[in-house]
């Protein structure tokens, strides 16, 4: 299935930045970042260690709050929502992969990713088919009712992801998510994203390090010392 | 707020899963914690109302019977105690009645001798209302005839290992003759005829005659100073008073409450004790409860984190560790019922501990129990609070990045 439904804008960040202060010290990890996510692009953020990747994707995913600046997601100014409305805003539209693979060891797989749609009030059944279609898409799905001891590390970062696209997220975070695997189950991984980017127009938006990820994304937000810069090295 | 279901129920499925799935040996420890708790929250309760009971029982059965019936406050003795008698006799529900005199007087045996005091009873009558009579453990009780006989308890005669030995008389057996100085001054001697242990300390220092034997001395008859009456029920003591004053019973009656003021004080000196430890009970379930969860919360942290992060409620976190909390609190409640029940309850009656009250064996009320379960799982409910919620309170990064 294609989808992909225009040029439109999901984020757009205005002037964004971010100060964390330490004791008298100030470090700016953001530094007054204007971006614009097109729906349904396949995203990477990039720069060296400690150049505000980080920091700049838990502003977008309302993880974190800004020091200043602005940012609208789907034509939301975020700024304006609750602490329990931003919640509910996460459950709803968006997903995470973190590098941890973070998911509850006393859990199935299958219960891990149905989580998010239960607590969005779905019936046991919907969450069940929901949950094994989500299973299915990281091509798991024989794997639903084994705990996460018994899975890799690969296999449970995509139970993970699978968590991540139950609710059918506007947007799909991930925070360096093949950082603790090796490269073949790395490589399994970004071709995940590109596939659920090709198939279902998927906008993912990618923390990652590895300089060959760039050739398989949409576009690269270079960031140097937390402000967006053309390109780096 | 349809929300509300979902959210109980999310936060019931985190908690079945955590305890079903998560580490058996913790959830076994902490149940059992918990029983332990609950039992040494039951534990002196018992003891007190097995005391309280025994006491209870002590009175009625030897000492006072149900009712007892006293002349009015002007005078020293019921006049015609037949009549007053004859009045109650075919309520429903009374079952015996013993009129009698009571009186002080001295006891000396040998150059020993004290001051006790001392029934004068129709036997049959007695048999009616008291357990006296099964209670000899030397001689016999009285026969309705006898004359110059008496029969005493086990801490007026000594020698029987009883808790006030030094006042008693050192060791009169059946057969020997012991003089009585009645308060009007009559000397009379009698033979000791039986001797009676009711393990109770009160009635052990009562002396019994014949009626017959006491109005020769005291040179009246057809006289009383109490009427005992014996009720086929307890409690309901109030309902008769009520029927007697109806049926023309003008003498002062009382139930047996009234005469039991040592169940009162005894109570009243132990319940600041129950309170104490029953408050130090709580206090050691909730810190266990709030160990354990907290425990649980420092090594999921970063689960909650992630969890918070993906759009769970903090809200939901809270009551999943609330419900694990309440669930092993429940848990430990009725594993401790198993325990008192099933191990406690039948050692003691094997073997019951000794007061001065007589043997008493543990008592669960109902109500105790309900209390300290319910007291058990709400201090479980804020021990399973704080640290959750303490938990949610730092910021999701924290959380889930933070040292
Ligand atoms: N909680 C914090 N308190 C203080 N400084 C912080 C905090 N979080 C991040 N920083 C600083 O902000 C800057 C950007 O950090 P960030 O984690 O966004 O970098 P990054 O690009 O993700 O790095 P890496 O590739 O190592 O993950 C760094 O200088 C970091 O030290
Ligand atoms: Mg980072």
């Amino acid at each position: 299935m294609m989808k992909r439904d225009g040029q439109d804008t999901i984020i757009a960040t205005r002037n964004l930045s971010r100060t964390y202060v330490m004791g008298n010290m100030q470090v700016t990890a953001l530094n007054q970042v204007t971006i614009d996510i097109r729906r349904g692009e396949f995203a990477a953020i990039m720069g060296k260690s400690g150049s505000g990747k980080s920091t700049l994707l838990h502003q977008l995913g309302l993880l974190d709050t800004p020091t200043e600046g602005e940012i609208m997601i789907d034509g939301v100014d975020i700024s304006r929502l609750s602490e329990s409305e931003q919640t509910r805003f996460r459950l709803e539209k968006f997903g995470y992969v973190f590098q941890e693979y973070a998911i509850l060891p006393e859990l199935t797989a299958l219960e891990n990713v149905y989580l998010p749609a239960m607590a969005l009030g779905l019936s046991q059944d919907e969450c069940v088919t929901k949950g094994v279609d989500a299973l299915e898409k990281v091509g798991l799905a024989e794997r639903a009712d084994h705990r996460p001891r018994a899975l890799s590390g690969g296999e449970q970062q995509r139970v993970a992801i699978a968590r991540a696209l139950i609710n059918k997220p506007k947007i799909l975070f991930a925070d360096e998510p093949t950082a603790n695997l090796d490269s073949a189950s790395s490589k399994q991984i970004l071709e995940l994203f590109r596939a659920l980017n090709r198939d279902i127009g998927q906008t993912v938006l990618m923390v990652t390090h590895e300089l060959e990820d760039a050739d398989i994304v949409d576009r690269v937000i270079w960031l140097a010392d937390g402000e967006v810069v053309e390109r780096e090295g | 707020m349809a929300s509300t279901t979902t959210e109980l129920k999310v936060s019931a499925f985190l908690a079945y899963k955590f305890i079903a799935k998560g580490n058996r040996g913790t959830s076994a420890l902490t149940i059992l914690i918990m029983a332990l708790a609950f039992v040494n929250l039951m534990f002196t309760t018992s003891v007190f109302d097995g005391m309280g009971d025994a006491t209870e029982k002590q009175v009625i059965d030897t000492l006072y019977s149900n009712i007892v019936i006293e002349p009015k406050d002007d005078e020293v003795y019921i006049k015609n105690p037949d009549s007053v008698v004859k009045k109650i006799i075919h309520v429903p529900g009374v079952i015996g009645t013993s009129a009698q005199y009571v009186t002080g007087a001295t006891i000396a045996y040998e150059e020993r001798s004290g001051a006790w005091s001392i029934r004068a009873v129709d036997p049959d009558d007695e048999r009616t209302v008291s357990l006296v009579p099964d209670m000899m453990i030397a001689g016999e009780y009285l026969s309705k005839y006898d004359r110059g006989e008496i029969i005493i308890g086990k801490e007026i005669a000594g020698g029987h290992g009883g808790s006030l030995e030094h006042i008693s008389l050192g060791g009169v057996v059946v057969g020997d003759t012991v003089e009585v100085t009645f308060t009007n001054g009559v000397r009379r001697e009698y033979r000791v005829k039986g001797i009676f242990d009711t393990n109770f300390i009160q009635s052990n220092q009562l002396a019994y005659v014949t009626e017959k034997e006491l109005e020769s001395v005291l040179g009246i008859h057809d006289m009383a100073s109490q009427i005992l009456v014996k009720t086929d029920t307890k409690g309901e003591e109030g309902r008769f008073l009520n029927q007697f004053v109806e049926l023309g019973v003008h003498e002062d009656i009382k139930p047996w409450t009234v005469y039991a003021g040592i169940v009162a004080t005894l109570t009243q000196s132990f319940s600041v004790l129950n309170t104490l430890t029953g408050a130090i009970g709580f206090f050691v379930a909730g810190v266990t409860i709030f160990i354990v969860i907290y425990v649980s919360t420092v090594s999921k942290r970063r689960q909650m984190g992630i969890l918070r992060a993906i759009g769970i409620k903090e809200s939901i976190i809270i009551r999943s560790y609330i419900f694990q909390a309440v669930f092993y609190a429940m848990c430990g409640c009725i594993a401790g019922l198993v325990i008192m029940f099933a191990i406690l309850v039948p050692y003691f009656i094997k073997h019951p501990m000794v007061f001065p009250m007589g043997n008493v064996t543990l008592l669960i009320e109902q109500k105790a129990a309900i209390v300290r379960s319910v007291g058990l799982i709400i201090s479980a409910a804020i021990a399973g609070f704080l640290p959750s919620w303490r938990a949610v309170r730092e910021t999701i990064l924290d959380a889930i990045w933070g040292d």
